[in-house]
């Protein structure tokens, strides 16, 4: 962190950081504007208008009136959109017809352990990843990097249910090592204290993410070791195992770090088809039981929440590319 | 010079010196190949092979691979399996193909015109994008065929709609950084109009981005096919796709009947590597940088 | 930094013989250096020149064993005695940057952009001397200060990006020099840089040499640069030694024809009345900028007064172009020269309607193009032709030859029409003869054409509408000596036979020199000075001019030493005046 510090220390870098941080920031806040549109406007489309969505599909025409009467749903659109986004602002997402319980609450409750599934499948991800994508590029077209990149694009190509499957039925099945279904509860503490039922839900999200990370850190690294800082580092008399620890590693890592903020939709993405194949009790279940029931508070609630949390990731990664990455600033003059 | 000059072969484009370096990379060539088999399996492979695949026959259900001439067997409502695989092969490919050539189609024109024009007309289309990225494909996929049970049509609809945003910022990054090319600039310079610049010089120099991408879009969108129908909202019976019989199969894991899940999960995962094995070629032919 | 030699050794620092470096690559064999012998003794300044191609970079990579692993290698090649050829890895890495190191061309991006410079010059120290860090980063900033880098302590902890590109060479050299080496390999290490700061870089080389006994092996394409600092040099042409002698003999009388053709190609500008200059500096030194002359308006094509350009950037306004005048009439060539960051290429976009345009008035044809119609600006800039530096990127690359040199036919008519196919290409064939290139190139694609010959398409393609006036940006920086000269002849016939107006933005004072009849200088946005070309490049008014027409290296080394001690006058009469 100190090369932060230093880094930003001087007035101009200061200033640059501030400019260039308040420009993102209104650039998220009228992203995340937007996306409130789409919600709203997907809200319009149901099939019978929200009211339908809500009521269900068994109300009478009169129930309906009276409730959009009562919303406030014969309003003028505009009117209708900016009384949402004021709920939204609230933290009310409104309620589930199904389960008769606030989106938000609901969400607080499933959106941890979704996390913890995620994190734990990433961090994974990373530890394997990053010195696979490494050896690739320093054996760039021998055997060995020809062979992984070929099981990496399978291992992507391949559905995660069907990736899943087969771990189920090898581990599981086959070998009876683990158990294929996933952990249960309703705290992080209770899904924390099954860890076996974790492995194959960790072990299949997590392939896919060893796949896309080690080709990110493949080609980053190849750049890497073209630049002509190498060539310098070389020429002074470093070994080249020290030019990639000192010099390639460092600098090949910083994208791959930057990736991480937009990496979160595919997470949630990859959370929804896990999930629902190990029965696991976190967003992603959810939204797939909401989706069976046509619950369209939950499914717009977690589309929203979900959006604003890749927002601010995507944020969090151009900041953090902006300090970590001394070329990024010096390309802002 | 002159005679050196004259002595040199006949002028090659760029292109056929490109198709040579496609070819020596062997991975794409085997991936063009799997392709083109996969193709005639699921096109012609029904002409030569021909089962019923509408009507249901429970008499004919859950045969084991080899009995009663069915080479691998029959699914719990009696459809042959190796006809289904046909079948299901034929949409799998087709709603791949288009949607993912449509999104690309889309994201090209928006991120051409994004990035050549700039300024406030380019930072309003690039939000838009960032707010599409910002809600994960599959879970508006999910709303939206809550919303509309999806036809065939309807999915390639639907996933190019969700997947046209990739490609449009990778076009907009191409054409921010063409715009300031010395041959771009000139016809600026010498009063040449905006729309010679965009179709004649900016779109032409983009297509090495747009061709991969398309191909990474194809191997995008089949797996999304598959996603969707494993989610339980894909296309209605007797309709079905690879994805579908793969899901039909999960509850097999436990009978042992793995004549429904390997046949159809392997054909997914050869048609997808096939075509990112292609994109991977096509990226080095045309030197162009990396998917995201 | 005492480097006492144990014993006066009649061993090179270098010895090279019959070097021969073939490359395997996929389209058969290249024979990049073809058989090459010299060496270089301690304290001495051998320059390796040749254009691009001639295998001396290739040369330079042996002696430190940084070849790529598809390059054979046969012959000798000695470092301080020892075989570098054939010596393993960890041999090789005791030598690098401890008995030879190097000094590479591109200062911005030869030094890591994500460690800080003092642990970068450190490095060589640890890895060579069996310093501790603290140690070792006392070393650095002494370094540091010994290259001339100020306020070394601070400057230590900077990133590159921190630094200006001076600045990032000097480090690169300190890290070069760290080890007090037998050998140090300088590849082009004022090439990226501007003249003033070219300038004070050979005078830092020139000091380092004197310290130390140090061998330096110069690889340049510059002749000024060998006049400047060499001993001897080495003329290398195709994987070949030309000639070897001493650099008085070698700069002033070439024994072979390939030296004096590459000599004669040199654009030079005339020798300066220095001691008059010195003089008038030293008496008006506290002077003003700005004092300009103005042109004399014959026949103006473009007449731009006051013009002003900012950019935006990081929320701040920059002004890139301040209250500049520039004036061309019909039929005459104005230089307009300046270093990087100068506003002379934004200044001469600013007619092209490239660069946002705040301020000022812009005359094009008689016509005030900052009121007029968008119509009435299409036609207006029809009449405008333009060439760029970049050979490679002037031209589409998914558009043949011919299709490129047609297209402001098509884009703008001939006489108010769209010409038909039979007279586009007659057309075509003839701009191609005009350029003197054969017919047959109009079906060919830039990538099958040398950079000289880009050029010439460049130039074929800008005067496809018989323009009046020609904006040349940089046209001939990308080229070799010899291909800039033909392409500068070629452009002076054209002119001569059309006409038209021209403006020549170059960074190259000697090239403007040789082309132009007026010409304008700029600095920081401001036009400092502008005048007849003999005039302002001989005699320069103002401080700024005459420092940068002192620091240009003469390709005679009598001159340059001349040159070279004016300079140092200049700049201690600035700081004493100041």
């Amino acid at each position: 962190m100190s090369t932060t510090t230093t880094a930003i220390r001087d007035s101009s870098g200061i200033r640059l950081f501030s400019w260039f941080l308040a420009k993102r920031l209104v650039q998220a806040a009228v992203v995340i504007a937007i996306v409130s549109v789409i919600v709203f406007l997907l809200l319009q489309a149901l099939p019978g208008g929200p009211a339908r969505g809500i009521l269900g599909q068994q109300a009478t025409e009169a129930q309906i009136a009276a409730f959009n009467h009562e919303q406030g749903f014969d309003l003028p659109l505009i009117q209708q959109y900016f009384n949402y986004v004021g709920q939204w602002l609230q933290g009310d997402l409104g309620r589930s017809f199904v389960m008769n319980t606030d989106v938000s609450s609901l969400i607080a409750q499933r959106l941890p352990k979704t996390l913890v599934l995620a994190l734990a499948a990433v961090g994974g991800a990373l530890l394997v990843a990053i010195p696979l994508g490494m050896a690739q590029a320093l054996r760039r077209n021998k055997p060995f990097d020809y062979v992984m990149t070929g099981l990496n694009f399978i291992v992507y190509s391949t559905p995660s249910f069907f990736l899943g499957l087969l771990l189920i039925m090898f581990f599981s099945q086959f070998l009876g090592w683990l158990p294929a279904s996933a952990p249960q509860g309703d705290t992080v503490a209770e899904i924390l204290s099954q860890p076996k039922e974790m492995i194959l839900p960790v072990l299949t999200s997590g392939l896919a993410g060893v796949a896309t990370f080690s080709r990110y850190m493949r080609s980053s690294t190849i750049d890497n070791l073209h630049e002509d800082y190498v060539r310098t580092a070389r020429a002074k008399g470093t070994p080249m195992n020290k030019v990639v620890s000192r010099h390639v590693l460092r600098n090949s890592l910083t994208p791959v770090v930057t990736m991480l903020g937009y990496y979160l939709p595919v997470m949630f993405g990859g959370a929804l088809v896990v999930e629902q194949l190990f029965n696991y009790p976190g967003m992603g279940l959810l939204f797939w039981n909401a989706a069976q029931t046509s619950d369209f508070p939950v499914l717009l609630g977690c589309v929203l929440v979900i959006s604003v949390a890749t927002v601010i990731g995507s944020l969090l990664a151009d900041v953090t590319q902006f300090i970590l990455d001394p070329r990024a600033r010096g390309g802002v003059k | 010079m002159s005679a050196t000059t004259l002595s040199r072969p006949a002028p090659k484009s760029p292109a056929s010196r490109a198709a040579r370096q496609f070819f020596s990379n062997k991975l794409a060539v085997l991936g063009v190949i799997i392709v083109v088999a996969l193709m005639i399996f699921s096109f012609i492979g029904p002409l030569i092979y021909q089962t019923e695949q509408v009507s249901t026959n429970l008499l004919q259900a859950d045969l084991k691979p080899g009995e009663d001439g069915h080479p691998l067997g029959t699914d719990g409502l009696g459809y042959d399996v190796l006809g289904r695989l046909m079948v299901a092969g034929r949409t799998s490919i087709l709603v791949g193909l288009a949607a993912g050539v449509l999104a690309t189609i889309l994201g090209t024109l928006w991120g051409s015109v994004a990035g050549y024009l700039g300024g406030w007309v380019d930072a309003t289309m690039m939000r838009i994008v960032d707010a599409g990225i910002a809600i994960p494909g599959i879970f508006l996929l999910l709303v939206i065929s809550a919303i509309v049970r999806p036809s065939e049509w309807m999915m390639i609809l639907i996933i190019a709609v969700v997947s046209w945003l990739v490609p449009a910022r990778l076009t907009r990054a191409e054409a921010l950084s063409l715009k300031s090319r010395d041959y771009v600039l000139a016809i600026k310079a010498t009063g040449g109009s905006n729309s010679r610049a965009i179709l004649r010089h900016i779109i032409p120099n983009t297509i090495g981005t747009v061709v991969v991408n398309a191909t990474f879009q194809v191997a995008d969108a089949i797996l999304l096919i598959a996603y969707i129908s494993f989610l339980g909202m894909g296309l209605q019976p007797p309709s079905t796709d690879w994805g579908a019989m793969l899901t039909d199969g999960i509850s097999a894991v436990y009978s042992g009947a793995w004549w429904l899940i390997f046949p159809a999960g392997i054909a997914i995962v050869l048609i997808v590597s096939a075509f990112n094995f292609i994109g991977d070629g096509l990226r080095d032919m045309f030197d162009v940088r990396g998917r995201s | 930094m005492s480097n006492t030699p144990a014993e006066p050794t009649n061993v090179p620092a270098l010895k090279v013989e019959n070097l021969v470096v073939d490359f395997k690559t996929k389209y058969g064999v290249v024979n990049a250096v073809r058989g090459v012998s010299f060496s270089v003794a301690r304290g001495e300044v051998l320059a390796v020149v040749g254009e691009s191609g001639s295998g001396k970079t290739i040369t330079s990579l042996t002696a430190m064993s940084l070849l790529p692993s598809t390059a054979h290698t046969s012959g000798v090649v000695e470092v301080d005695g020892a075989d570098v050829l054939n010596a393993s890895e960890p041999v090789m890495d005791s030598k690098r940057g401890n008995v030879v190191s190097m000094v590479f061309q591109e200062p911005m991006t030869a030094l890591n952009p994500s460690m800080k410079v003092g642990k970068q010059v450190a490095e060589a120290l640890l890895n060579h001397r069996g310093l501790s860090k603290p140690e070792a980063m006392e070393r650095a900033v002494a370094l540091l200060d010994r290259v001339g880098i100020p306020d070394p302590a601070v400057k230590a902890r900077n990133f590159p990006h921190q630094l200006s590109g001076g600045q990032r060479q000097r480090v690169v050299i300190a890290i070069a020099l760290a080890c007090n080496p037998t050998l140090i390999i300088a590849d082009e290490p004022t090439t990226a840089l501007d003249v003033t700061v070219q300038a004070e870089i050979l005078e830092l080389l020139r000091k380092l040499v004197k310290e130390t006994d140090t061998a330096l092996l110069l690889i340049t394409h510059n002749m000024g640069v060998v006049a400047d600092l060499s001993d001897r040099v080495v003329v290398m042409n195709a994987g070949l030694v030309v000639e070897t002698g001493t650099t008085l003999q070698v700069l002033t009388a070439p024994a072979e024809p390939y030296t004096q053709a590459l000599l004669a190609a040199v654009p030079t500008l005339p020798e300066a009345q220095w001691d008059a200059i010195i003089a008038e500096e030293r008496a008006q030194a506290p002077e003003h900028p700005g004092s300009v002359e103005a042109a004399v308006a014959v026949d103006p094509v473009l007449d731009m007064r006051a013009l002003c350009v900012d950019y935006t950037s990081g929320g701040r306004k920059l002004r890139a172009v301040n209250q500049a005048d520039l004036l061309i009439n019909r039929g005459e060539i104005v230089g307009l020269v300046g270093e990087s960051g100068s506003g002379k290429s934004t200044l001469g976009r600013a007619p092209l309607g490239l660069v946002p345009v705040t301020g000022g008035e812009i005359t094009l044809f008689g016509a005030n193009l900052l009121k007029a119609s968008n119509r009435e600006i299409r036609k207006l800039r029809s009449r405008i032709g333009i060439i760029f530096q970049d050979p490679g990127g002037s031209l589409d690359p998914r558009m043949t030859v011919g299709d490129s040199i047609a297209e402001p036919l098509i884009m703008h008519g001939v006489n108010g029409r769209r010409p038909r196919r039979a007279a586009r290409e007659s057309r075509v064939n003839d701009l191609l003869e005009a350029v003197r290139l054969p017919a047959n190139n109009a079906n060919r694609y830039p990538h099958e054409l040398s950079g000289g010959q880009r050029q010439r398409i460049g130039l074929a393609r800008a005067l496809a509408l018989a323009p009046e006036l020609l904006i040349a940006d940089e046209p001939t920086s990308a080229l070799d000596v010899s291909v800039q000269d033909e392409v500068l002849t070629l452009l002076l016939d054209l002119q001569k036979e059309h006409g038209f107006g021209c403006l020549f933005i170059s960074h190259d004072l000697a090239v403007v020199h040789s082309v132009s009849q007026r010409v304008t200088v700029m600095q920081h946005g401001n036009v400092i000075e502008t005048g007849l070309s003999a005039q302002v490049l001989q005699h320069p008014a103002e401080s700024y001019t005459r420092h940068l027409v002192a620091s240009i290296p003469s390709p005679d080394p009598v001159a340059q030493k001349q040159r070279r001690e004016a300079r140092t006058a200049l700049l201690s009469s600035i700081s004493t005046g100041s």
